[in-house]
């Protein structure tokens, strides 16, 4: 029964998601800003900076962390090392694909379901709380996720075309896999747990999405520690934090559970 | 065999009580009209009923399930017509009446979907998007979505408010033939002909139960026959004279009309027309006053404001 619910509620989802303009947009609108920022600055740092980048006080301690990690790097010429580097660091801005794609889809369903009233009437039906939030969370971060790993093939083959390739094995790392299959569906789901919080006070969409927002700051911050090389994310560190993510996660559910108690969304959601 | 009963059914939100000490019994195949004003806990009522807000007080059982226990039980046997309709409007009628009949279990999900798309006249439409329906039909596909699973009690809020006389007419009837089934119906409305015409037994509420009872048996008990005289003109005499006549208990102008109750309102009939001619009135026709149930109910809410003042 319940994965009948599950799937019924994840297909009408889509359905909703895909005929809506402005969902259907930034669903596919923030992948592509994403990686085409990315590519634009790592190809403008290494045809105009190139090397002589490294010489800066900030390149010079990531990067040293780097040849700690990937010790191969440390027998590159200097502008291939830079992009090395850079590379790498790309890593972690496709976690703003995820935490963008999932908040929006989250916020927007909820919030439309409020506002329309349609929430009232599902929730006088025997579906379980959990069933509609899992449903929900599923629509959104399978989306997520998808325009995640299919921004990082993109990346990958722009990577390619520009000449890049020789430096793949650098690049395409345990750290790499761990990130788009471990830490990003962590991230997605944490952003859209987050999506729910924001939604239950908000009293439209857009609020709710500026609340929660917020996830996208750690994202920020995770990205300067990156690229400042304070500490460099190694398989083991990045495993740790998509471990502490997903403890996040869970805590967040319940949360969300909790926040989505029905009396109060039937009585102070109007 | 009752199907809802109440006790002591209360809920407040913060200070303000939206329903007080609400006690009463529906029994089987009965269509209750729950009546009252705006902010008269209608919505709330029901809201309780149907397990979505418990009660601050008091308990409610519907179909054999405590409305604040066993809740998924009692979803799965009740049907309610929200306030407003709540449908998908990016989504065809069939669409959304699948997705709603899917949290249901053990239903023949495309007959049932079939069924009610038909019963409601929306066959035809079924795969335009909902946004392009007429308010009419819309809460006419939100019927469709109240009954899909066969509920065993049917709440409808306010079923007919914002359609137009046609439309409204159109989901009057469908609840009338809805009543002939048998169904047990809470039907919440401000609109007393609606409650007449479709209700077997009304219940005035304004945050408390003010009274429950027959179309018929509520005007008899708020209204004493009352007799009609209709004169040529308003007479200062005539109601001196008339005044001071015995059985004559309370009397009152009404344009050119006086308004009388008797002791016994056939008998002193004849009494009364000898005095008011012989006093120079010019009788045009007596008669008796009719009371639509609008007046008792704004009777029953104005002695319940005197009571609170
Ligand atoms: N969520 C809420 N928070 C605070 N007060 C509420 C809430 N819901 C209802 N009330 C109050 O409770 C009272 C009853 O409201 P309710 O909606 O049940 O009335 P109603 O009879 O359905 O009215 P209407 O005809 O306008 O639909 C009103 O005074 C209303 O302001
Ligand atoms: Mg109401």
């Amino acid at each position: 029964m319940s994965r009948r619910r599950i799937r019924s509620i994840l297909l009408k989802e889509w359905a909703l998601l895909f005929t809506d303009v402005n969902s259907a947009l930034i669903v596919t609108l923030v992948p592509l800003l994403v990686v085409g920022q990315g590519i634009v600055y790592i190809w403008l740092a290494s045809k105009f900076a190139g090397g002589s980048m490294l010489t800066t006080q900030v390149f010079q301690i990531a990067l040293q962390k780097l040849v700690v990690a990937i010790p191969g790097v440390a027998q590159l010429p200097a502008n291939e090392q830079l992009l090395v580097l850079l590379l790498n660091q790309f890593n972690f801005f496709l976690l703003l694909i995820p935490t963008m794609t999932a908040i929006s889809v989250a916020t927007f369903s909820i919030v439309e379901e409020k506002l329309s009233g349609s929430l009232e009437a599902l929730l006088a039906t025997p579906v379980k709380t959990w069933e509609l939030l899992l449903g929900k969370a599923l629509a959104g971060a399978i989306p997520a996720l998808v325009m995640t790993w299919i921004s990082a093939g993109v990346f990958l083959l722009v990577a390619l075309g520009l000449g890049w390739g020789d430096l793949s094995r650098f690049v395409v790392t345990a750290g790499w896999f761990l990130t788009l299959f471990l830490l990003t569906p962590a991230v997605a789901i944490l952003s859209f747990m987050l999506g729910v919080a924001g939604s239950s006070r908000a009293k439209e969409p857009r609020g709710a999405q500026n609340t929660a927002l917020i996830i996208v700051l750690p994202v920020l911050a995770l990205i300067g520690i990156q690229i400042t090389g304070i500490v460099w994310f190694t398989p083991l560190l990045i495993l740790l934090l998509a471990l502490a993510i997903g403890i996040a996660d869970f805590i967040s559910l319940r949360t969300a559970v909790r926040l989505f108690r029905r009396e109060s969304i039937v009585v102070q959601w109007r | 065999m009752a199907v809802i009963e109440t006790f002591g059914l209360s809920r407040h939100f913060g200070k303000t009580a939206a329903v007080e000490d609400l006690t009463l019994t529906i029994e089987a195949g009965e269509v209750l009209g729950f009546l009252g004003p705006n902010g008269a806990g209608k919505t709330t009522t029901i809201r309780m009923l149907a397990g979505m807000i418990a009660p601050t007080k008091g308990y409610a059982i519907v179909a054999g399930h405590r409305t604040d226990r066993d809740v998924e039980q009692l979803h799965e046997i009740i049907g309610i017509l929200t306030q407003t309709p709540g449908l998908y409007d990016r989504l065809s009628a069939r669409r959304n009446l699948e997705y709603f009949a899917s949290f249901y279990p053990s239903i023949e999900l495309q007959f049932q979907v079939e069924k009610y798309l038909k019963l409601m006249g929306l066959w035809e439409r079924r795969d335009s998007r909902v946004g392009t329906f007429s308010k009419g039909m819309k809460q006419r596909l939100a019927l469709a979505r109240a009954l899909v699973h066969e509920p065993k009690v049917l709440f409808l809020d306010e079923p007919t408010a914002g359609l137009d006389p046609e439309a409204a007419g159109e989901v009057r009837h469908l609840i009338r033939t809805l009543r002939e089934e048998g169904r047990n119906i809470f039907l919440s409305t401000h609109n007393l002909n609606e409650a007449e015409v479709v209700c077997s037994r009304i219940a005035v509420i304004h945050t408390r139960l003010l009274a429950l009872d027959t179309p018929e048996q509520l005007r008899r008990r708020f209204f004493r026959r009352q007799i009609v005289v209709q004169l040529e003109a308003l007479d200062a005499r005539v109601m001196e004279v008339v005044k001071k006549l015995s059985f004559v208990q309370e009397v009152r102008w009404e344009g050119s009309q006086l308004i009388l109750e008797l002791s016994d309102s056939e008998r002193n009939r004849p009494e009364l027309v000898k005095a008011i001619v012989e006093a120079g009135g010019r009788v045009i026709g007596v008669s008796e006053k009719q009371y639509p149930l609008e007046d008792v109910y704004l009777r029953l809410i104005r002695e319940e404001k005197g009571n609170e003042s």
